[in-house]
């Protein structure tokens, strides 16, 4: 059974999803939604998806019907008032904005880590956080996983300028205070510091994220074999996602270990791998909800 | 007459590999609050919220080092660095203000003057000065340099900064940029220099003449890299000229403090300095480039070239590690 989608916001982010989506045989993108009609997103999928929407939610009322599901890539804003609309019509929602309404999710952390568990309903509202949080999760996960005694958890992420747009730009402290949030949640330490920093090289750089933790015990080799494990997971729907350090002491008691990610290149270019993480963990957690909802038999 | 801005005890920090402590801070402040600076600026090299595994852990916390210096500083104000993406307004501005911080710089690299919107919008509502800061000045063209000043005034800066990170400018390059900031801008020019090669006190004279109004140095230079323009020094030759009613005895009293303290931090012009400099990379990364050269015995000068084709900005201590390996790898 094909997942019905719509997917709301067409600028860069919502583009990227929809062009990734089409390519997908497990989904069927019904309709994509935008606010204005001579938006350059909705024109390029005219003949490709069935339904451009130009009048936000209030011109899916007939369509709403035949959706299972439903990705925001809007702004925090407008996301409480999509998710009321969408869970009292029994829709699930993959939240792509920074507005922490929904469950945050690591996908690749599912059944690995206590904290990232799928829905326990199908109208359940998934946060995928912020690229810092998708890239540094399955570095928390091992890391913490195989250490005593955390006392303090680092996440740095450096991005290409090219790849933060004016609402990434506006916002950095919310993109800290949520990756801090979620690095919280995987390690389970109080003390968590995200620090974001962008880099304006032409040719643009690939994003990167190192985790450091400063703990009591650490044991490297199972650290690193757990690591490469669950990045084969990742590399699964993110291709280009590879650890370049692998854990190892910086400094007395710090165990670090960097990640790079390149991206696949839909729509967005490939120094974009910041958002192309976010869009592809978002697709793998609407597949396995969606699945997990399948296999129970009770769909709706 | 330019107002003097004393780094002594952030930038220097960087010398001190962040081990600043709260009665190093009182102490110097004690002597500065009687000298005539405008302003002393306080905390981890970094500035705000910056005490991290990434750049190096700070010994004191801000709220320490901000306190003790608010306590000693009657007449000379009190400031604070502040780079987003580090710091948040809820973490570390509004605690800073509380404190009774008096100035506030956000500070970016040159070519990412929007990241400080929401913090000087933010700043700008409250009983505080807030200056922008624009690091790394050399790595983009004059005209971008004006339209990145040019982003923070418009959300409320009372001044631009134009710090020159890596040691890399030459007198006319200082005189150049900060003219084509004056003649284009409302705004007041503050000019940071630093002495990679040998420049600093020159390139802090130059952007006087040339009308910035705001000029930064550190006692004995104390600073990142080779160090900041010697703050004893700039005044000396002010007055000299007859530019300034201030007298030089406290700053020397300032100089000898750190002289006395800090004998085995202070800057000079080293090797590091001079390759750093002359690829034009934050000076900031020397401590960390000479280490992780030791650990995979790689030649510094490679790790600063490749440090520079990568176009590398502060705050990407963790790639120092990745060139390394790379370049053992060719």
């Amino acid at each position: 059974m094909k997942i019905n989608v719509a997917i709301l916001g067409s600028g860069n982010i919502g583009t990227d999803l929809c062009e990734r989506l089409l390519l997908d045989k497990e989904f069927n993108v019904v309709a994509i939604v935008g606010r204005r009609p001579d938006s350059e997103g909705l024109k390029r999928f005219v003949g490709r998806i069935p339904n451009i929407v130009s009048s936000g939610i209030s011109g899916m009322s007939k369509l709403v019907e035949g959706l299972d599901g439903v990705f925001d890539a809007t702004s925090a804003q407008d996301h409480l008032e999509h998710w009321k609309y969408f869970e009292v019509n029994n829709k699930f929602m993959i939240d792509l904005t920074p507005s922490k309404i929904g469950r945050p999710i690591a996908p690749a952390l599912i059944g690995k880590n206590t904290t990232m568990k799928l829905g326990e309903k199908f109208a359940f509202n998934y946060s995928l956080v912020t690229c810092g949080g998708q890239s540094s999760a399955a570095l928390l996960h091992a890391s913490s996983k195989h250490s005593s005694g955390i006392k303090e958890v680092e996440i740095s992420s450096s991005i290409a300028s090219l790849s933060a747009g004016p609402a990434t730009r506006r916002n950095i402290d919310q993109y800290i205070e949520s990756t801090e949030n979620l690095a919280s949640l995987i390690t389970g330490c109080s003390s968590t510091k995200a620090i974001l920093v962008l880099n304006p090289a032409d040719p643009p750089v690939m994003m990167r994220t190192t985790v450091s933790m400063r703990v009591e015990k650490a044991d490297l080799s199972k650290m690193d074999s757990e690591l490469k494990s669950i990045v084969e997971d990742i590399r699964k729907y993110v291709p280009g996602y590879e650890v370049v350090i692998s854990p190892h002491l910086s400094k007395d008691g710090v165990v670090s270990a960097t990640a790079k990610v390149t991206g696949a290149g839909y729509y967005l270019p490939s120094y974009a791998g910041n958002l192309d993480i976010i869009n592809a963990a978002g697709v793998e957690i609407a597949k396995k909800h969606f699945k997990n909802y399948e296999l129970q038999g009770d769909l709706k | 007459m330019s107002l003097f801005y004393d780094v002594t005890l952030r930038d220097g920090n960087h010398a001190l590999r962040h081990k600043l402590t709260a009665k190093a801070v009182t102490d110097y402040c004690n002597i500065a609050d009687k000298s005539g600076v405008w302003a002393v600026e306080v905390g981890h090299g970094n500035g705000l919220g910056a005490s991290s595994f990434l750049v190096g852990k700070s010994d004191s916390s801000d709220r320490v080092l901000l306190e003790s210096a608010r306590a000693a500083l009657e007449n000379t104000k009190l400031a604070v660095h502040s780079i987003p993406g580090f710091s948040t307004i809820k973490r570390d501005l509004i605690p800073a203000i509380e404190i009774g911080v008096d100035i506030f710089r956000v500070a970016t690299h040159v070519t990412e003057a929007n990241t400080a919107e929401k913090h000087i919008e933010f700043l700008a509502t409250k009983d505080v000065i807030v200056h922008g800061v624009l690091m790394m000045s050399h790595m983009t063209t004059i005209e971008n340099l004006v339209i990145q000043a040019g982003r923070m005034e418009t959300y409320g800066a009372s001044a631009v900064i134009l710090m020159d990170s890596a040691g890399f400018f030459l007198p006319e390059d200082t005189e150049i940029r900060v003219k084509a900031i004056r003649e284009s801008l409302g705004i007041e020019v503050g000019f940071h220099a630093h002495n990679n090669l040998g420049m600093g006190v020159a390139n802090a004279n130059t952007a006087i003449n040339a009308g910035a109004s705001i000029i930064d140095g550190a006692a004995m230079g104390l600073g990142a890299g080779a160090g900041n323009a010697q703050l004893e020094a700039i005044i000396a030759n002010q007055i000299r000229d007859s530019h300034s009613n201030l007298n030089i005895e406290p700053f020397l009293s300032m100089s000898e403090n750190i002289n006395q303290n800090y004998n085995d931090s202070l800057p000079r012009i080293t090797k590091s300095s001079i390759e750093s400099g002359m690829a034009g990379v934050f000076s900031g990364y020397a401590p960390q480039v000479k280490e992780i050269a030791q650990e995979f015995g790689v030649n510094t000068s490679k790790i600063w070239d490749e440090m520079a084709k990568r176009n590398l900005v502060a705050g990407q201590e963790s790639m120092i590690r990745e060139i390394a390996q790379d370049l053992m790898n060719l």
